[in-house]
């Protein structure tokens, strides 16, 4: 695609606005203003109709003077967007122009060009589109008519405007909101006001909706004293905070049970009648997830440092083991040790870690695989999930296709046999000289996995080949006639591997849009994907893969951040575990009885598995939902609507309906829940008694969960439900408490992030 | 977005999930929209009599070069011989004395065999399915995979072929399958885009929708304007398996009334728009489930056993929710391999025989089994040079596969499959790797070859014919549009008769 680079002619407001959206520094007193204009698409004075004219046309455009014409399929043409502000290299795929015909079909019309005709937030870009839908989703639209057009841009839906498709005119349907956008009246059609400077004042974070916002993307959920240390210090300052610290939190150290051998022995083998279980409850302790999942659940519900135990959550749906093979808990946390310590590392550290990390090669059978029995599991795996995904991309994370329009791999099946041949040999580390964490009788969990020399590959090698590879090639060893040496051989070849995927044009991307999937939204912009692939590339300071610069990047671009997302395709389902986490943390959770903290078990009540994400028991190493999974019904990238089926979809209101109605009490019969997990609303309680109206309770409900955009149709339905239940004694006050926040809780409104 | 906006977007359908989401609240399950209106003759009436169609997914990739093998000693073609040669010394073979023979009328009666799991097992509820094999209610398509267009080895070694994108890669091979479309990423599964034909004229007005998975979210399952019920297993009663709970304390009932109202507000989102719609298909299907009576036959307690009886269940409640036509999709995993395959196989195996045994026999009971037909697909085969050795022993990723098709329709106690595009061949693959003469179904073609079988019969044209029979029309505008490749693989019907 043709890509020209536009720059501002105002150089002092390109500095300012630079400064303002890239939010580069860590340090700031206050913050930016989060919010980017609402783009407006120009339309005739006395129509909707859009100004639009043909793509190359001779001479200079007149806006005054277009007439309404029709537009050939197929063909490009100009359209003409204002009340943008864009940054220095920002192009035409920060925007997606949207078609709808008479059918209520939706089309996406590639935007291929863009040209800044005047300058400044009120001046004009002239966009070219070319009319062919890129979605696929339907056959290509009808011409017979106009369609009705709008323009999406850092999650912002322009106005609606028409534009003729073959023909003109047709019966299309137009919102009755739709008003005509001409030239030079735009500035009166700011729908986002246009200045919002801080007060000289005011420290700290002052935009509510983008505070709480923020705080459903970083952390497990919405806490009112979190909510106001972010008010007081500001986004920036509070990053800089989680990026250094301690984790996990002093109070909840992770589970570092001994060691077991692979056969339960007869006092841990969970069959107290022959042998008792010393302690009765060693099996459970040792051999099942247990202990893993509840240090992760107390450490999602109260931990300190929740911005890493977030990435290293999403972390560990990109690099996927599963207590479905993994035998004992401490095998899982050792593997989840290297996801945290790297959440906010490199990358490439984060690869080298985890090829030799024991559990993901158990997992991924590489402790098995020797020269003369090869197992391509994990070389698999590792460049198909891990890093560089299937088929070639650009910085935008688009697929490359060649010239018959077919997608190009990454890699054939003779690059995964190479690369299998270099991960030959490793296996679990068993000799007592090489191996410190080593427990007699046990295999050893902990330490990285040791080479056993005579099972390594010591043939020539081809790996990944790109332009710019520097380590495709890998010599037969030449003087593999010891063991040292072969050692030496065998992890230069793993190193010059493991360069040679990370130094791969794909990764970057294919990382970032993950991550970016996993925090802010299911389908975000190329161009928003590439802001965050070229941090990956380079930190600033010349360094790739750094994962904290990554991060930050992605929780502060301007896509990300802001008040309200209009774009009608931002956001993305809460997967189960931060729906729960979510809805916990928002009313204080407890246990049972509310004297203490939640044990953190609610992960193994029914109505929680019953939505498919129990945690560290991923189905496959795929994880609980593919990234490319596309919503039912559309060709929206929606990875976490593979786990919203009708069942689920129930079990998601079952799962509110017992938290927030009928707290689950404890039983002493069952010593895995001990505490148990209950919900606090005495202020919201409190609130309905204040006001019997209903409206201060659920505006405070708008505000704690959905950040003020609650549409005046639902508020409406909610208070009908809520007076439905007599203001006549405190028990019925709590109650419509309850109704208030299951009817938010259980609505697609709220299950949605945005 | 202001009110006016949000409203006309609701009612004029935002995309293709906004029309489903407006569809929906018409409370048609059966009839959907003005596309699956213009897509079907308009003044077509359901057609006579019930039909189902079962998938039964092997996960992982089912190495189905243990599940069928040569147990006979003709020289011509391979034997048993040329199966241990290749698996014995790592210890993957099947030992002959324990293969389950079958008979195959169209390789000149020679003997086949099924592995052991497949017929009687300890604890088993019933015979398995090796014994519908001699009654004719179980066949077997060999050599069945992703394909774009035929391929002979030569063909496949040039890159002027084009070949399914990412083979041997779980993900890809699994939307493949489910897609039936090898040539490019396709967004809805063939199962859905069956129903999107066939709903409105054969269960115009069905109570749930015409696909249902008790396996969560599959694109098979889902169409343009198909979505799936997708509920749990046996566990679950029909009654309670889609029940929102709690709506009869205080306040239930408004609570119920503004809990569905809620969901019909703020669809121009379009993540908001799907949840909704799946809500609502929930609350409406649960409504028709509340009273469903139990099954005849005894089923296995296991994953698949508990599946496929939930299955039943709805199949033998089919008058209740006026359905005509169904397709159901079914799942068992653990069929990804790399190590202890031997194991792994043996429980797998016997769990899905046992499971598929206990669905035929329900159906008998219920005097459908002529009307419902179970078939299998999984990711891919498997090597069939192994990986490891000795006890740990599996096999990788690979390509052409065995399928099962079970039920009263299927010409059954044979084998089925096609002949290499150049005529040559024998229906089942020839056991022989890598650039070894004659080795010409393995897509390798070097020393080290590891035994990947060129499909011989793509999926498209396997599901075609399942299709066909199921009641799809045979006109070439539907044909291309359920499977767009079709048309690469003349002669799809002649070869491959195991259904009528």
């Amino acid at each position: 695609m043709h890509r020209k680079e536009y720059w501002l002619t105002a150089r002092g407001l390109t500095l300012i606005l630079t400064l303002v959206m890239m939010a580069v520094s860590a340090i700031a007193q206050e913050d930016p203003d989060p919010n980017s204009p609402t783009p407006i698409l120009l339309t005739e004075s006395s129509s909707i109709r859009a100004l639009a004219n043909r793509s190359g046309e001779k001479g200079r455009v007149d806006l005054n003077r277009l007439r309404p014409q029709a537009f050939a399929p197929g063909s490009t043409v100009d359209i003409y967007v204002t009340n943008l502000v864009l940054l220095p290299d920002e192009g035409p795929l920060a925007f997606r122009f949207y078609a709808m015909d008479r059918e209520g079909r939706t089309y996406r019309f590639p935007v291929v060009d863009m040209e800044r005709l005047t300058k400044g937030q009120t001046g004009v870009v002239r966009m070219s589109v070319a009319l062919t839908d890129e979605l696929k989703y339907w056959d290509q639209p009808a011409a017979d008519g106009d369609v009705l057009v709008y323009l999406t841009w850092r999650g912002l839906a322009s106005n609606f405007a028409k534009l003729g498709l073959g023909s003109v005119g047709g019966d299309i349907r137009t919102p009755s909101s739709a008003v005509p956008a001409p030239l030079g009246t735009v500035a009166a059609i700011d729908r986002n006001g246009t200045s919002r400077s801080l007060s000289p004042e005011y420290v700290g974070y002052r935009w509510s909706g983008d505070r709480y916002r923020f705080l459903q993307q970083t952390t497990f959920g919405f806490e009112p004293n979190l909510d106001s240390r972010l008010r007081r210090i500001g986004l920036r300052a509070w990053l800089a905070e989680q990026f250094d610290a301690p984790y996990p939190t002093p109070s909840n150290p992770y589970p570092n049970q001994p060691l077991k051998p692979a056969n339960a022995p007869a006092d841990c083998d969970g069959d107290q009648t022959v042998t008792p279980d010393v302690p009765e409850t060693c099996f459970r302790d040792t051999y099942t997830m247990y202990p893993i999942q509840r240090w992760n659940n107390v450490e999602a519900l109260y931990g300190s440092s929740q911005l890493r135990h977030r990435v290293a959550w999403a972390l560990s749906q990109i690099w996927v083991t599963s207590g479905n093979d993994i035998q004992q808990s401490r095998h899982m946390v050792e593997y989840h040790k290297i996801l945290s310590a790297n959440a906010f590392g490199n990358y490439r550290t984060l690869m080298r870690q985890m090829t030799f990390n024991p559990t993901m090669g158990d997992y991924l059978d590489m402790a098995r695989s020797t020269k003369n029995n090869p197992n391509e599991n994990y070389a698999r795996e590792l460049m198909q999930l891990f890093s560089v995904g299937l088929f070639m991309l650009n910085d935008y994370g688009q697929v490359l296709t060649d010239g018959s329009g077919n997608p190009i791999p990454t890699y054939d099946q003779n690059v995964v046999n190479n690369l299998t041949k270099v991960l030959t040999g490793w296996s679990f580390c068993q000799t007592a000289a090489s191996c410190p964490n080593l427990t007699v009788g046990t295999v050893n969990f902990i330490d990285p996995l040791l080479l056993t020399t005579g099972n390594h590959d010591l043939t020539a090698k081809t790996l990944l080949s790109y332009t710019g590879s520097t380590t495709t090639n890998i010599a037969a060893c030449s003087n593999c006639t010891s063991a040292a040496n072969i050692t030496t051989y065998a992890n230069n070849s793993a190193e010059q591997a493991l360069d040679n995927i990370f130094n791969h044009p794909n990764l970057p991307p294919f990382i970032s849009k993950l991550l970016i999937q996993h925090l802010v939204t299911s389908d975000p912009s190329p161009e928003y994907v590439r802001r965050v692939a070229l941090v990956f590339k380079n930190n600033g300071s010349g360094v790739r893969g750094d994962l904290k610069a990554v991060v930050k990047a992605i929780l502060l671009d301007p896509e990300a951040r802001g008040d309200v997302k209009t774009d009608p395709n931002y956001g993305k389902l809460r997967e189960p575990f931060q729906y729960a986490t979510n809805i916990l943390r928002t009313f204080n959770v407890r246990s049972a009885d509310g004297s203490t903290l939640s044990d953190g078990m609610f992960t193994a009540r029914s109505e929680f598995t019953g939505m498919q994400q129990i945690p560290f028991r991923s189905p496959t190493v795929f994880n609980y939902y593919p990234p490319d999974y596309v919503v039912p019904g559309s060709a929206l990238l929606g990875p976490e609507y593979a786990l919203m089926t009708t069942g689920t979809s129930i079990q998601r209101a079952n799962f509110v309906n017992r938290f927030v109605f009928t707290a689950p009490a404890v039983a002493v019969s069952n010593p895995d829940v001990p505490l148990g997990t209950s919900l606090d609303f005495s202020d919201l309680q409190a609130l309905a008694q204040a006001d019997t109206t209903g409206n201060q309770l659920v505006n405070e409900l708008n505000q704690r969960m959905m950040y003020g955009t609650m549409s005046t149709e639902m508020k409406n339905a909610i208070l009908t439900a809520v007076v439905n239940i007599p203001a006549t004694s405190t028990a019925n006050y709590l109650q419509r408490a309850r109704q208030a926040v299951y009817l938010i809780a259980t609505s697609s409104q709220y299950q949605v992030q945005r | 977005m202001d009110e006016t906006r949000r409203e006309f977007i609701k009612k004029s359908g935002g995309c293709a999930l906004g029309m489903v989401a407006l569809a929906t609240q018409m409370h048609h399950l059966g009839s959907v929209s003005a596309f699956a209106q213009k897509a079907i003759d308009e003044s077509a009436s359901p057609s006579v009599g019930y039909k189902a169609l079962v998938l039964l997914y092997w996960s992982g990739g089912n190495d189905g070069n243990n599940m069928v093998i040569p147990n006979h000693d003709d020289g011509t073609i391979s034997n048993y011989a040329s199966y241990a040669a290749l698996r014995q010394p790592q210890g993957l073979a099947i030992p002959r004395d324990q293969l389950l023979p079958i008979s195959v009328p169209r390789l000149g009666g020679l003997t086949y065999g099924l592995h052991p799991s497949l017929g009687p097992v300890t604890g088993g509820v019933n015979n398995g399915i090796h014994e519908l094999w001699a009654q004719g209610k179980l066949g077997i398509v060999t050599n069945v995979g992703t394909l774009v267009r035929p391929l002979t080895k030569a063909q496949y070694q040039s890159s002027s072929f084009q070949k399914p994108y990412q083979l041997y890669s779980h993900s890809d091979q699994v939307t493949q399958s489910q897609t039936a479309n090898s040539a490019t990423q396709a967004f809805t599964g063939w199962g859905g885009r069956i129903a999107d034909r066939l709903a409105s004229v054969e269960n115009p007005s069905g109570l749930i929708p015409m696909v249902t998975s008790i396996a969560g979210a599959q694109l098979f399952t889902s169409g343009q304007v198909t979505l799936p019920l997708a509920i749990a297993d046996s566990n679950t009663t029909p009654a309670n398996v889609l029940n929102p709970l709690g709506f009869t304390n205080t306040g239930g009932s408004a609570r119920l009334t503004a809990f569905n109202n809620i969901r019909t507000y703020d669809l121009s989102n379009n993540y908001i728009a799907a949840a909704s719609h799946v809500t609502d298909l929930a609350m409406q299907a649960n409504t028709s489930l509340q009273t469903w009576q139990e099954v005849t036959a005894t089923f296995p307690n296991t994953s698949i056993g508990r599946q496929l009886k939930q299955v039943a269940r709805l199949i033998k409640k089919r008058t209740d929710l006026s359905v005509n036509r169904q397709v159901f999709y079914v799942q068992i995993g653990g069929f990804d391999t790399h190590t202890t395959q031997l194991t792994t196989q043996t429980t797998l195996f016997s769990q899905f025989s046992q499971a598929m045994r206990s669905f035929y026999d329900e159906m008998v009971v219920q005097g459908v089994s002529n009307d419902v037909t179970l078939f299998t697909l999984s990711d891919f085969n498997r090597t069939m040079n192994p990986a490891g050795t000795g006890a740990t022993v599996g096999s990788d990723h690979a390509w052409g596969n065995h399928m099962f098709v079970m039920g009263g329709a299927v010409n059954g106690g044979n084998l089925y499959g096609s002949l290499r595009p150049d005529g040559s061949g024998n229906y089942y693959p020839t056991l022989l790797m890598g650039n070894t003469t004659g080795a010409l179904d393995d897509a390798d073609n070097n020393s080290s070859g590891r035994g990947r079988w060129i499909p011989t019969t793509s999926v498209d044209q396997y599901c075609a014919v399942l299709a066909r029979w199921f009641g799809l029309p045979q006109d070439q505008q539907t044909l291309s549009a359920v499977f767009p490749n079709l048309g690469n693989f003349p002669g799809t019907f002649s070869q491959l008769g195991f259904l009528p």
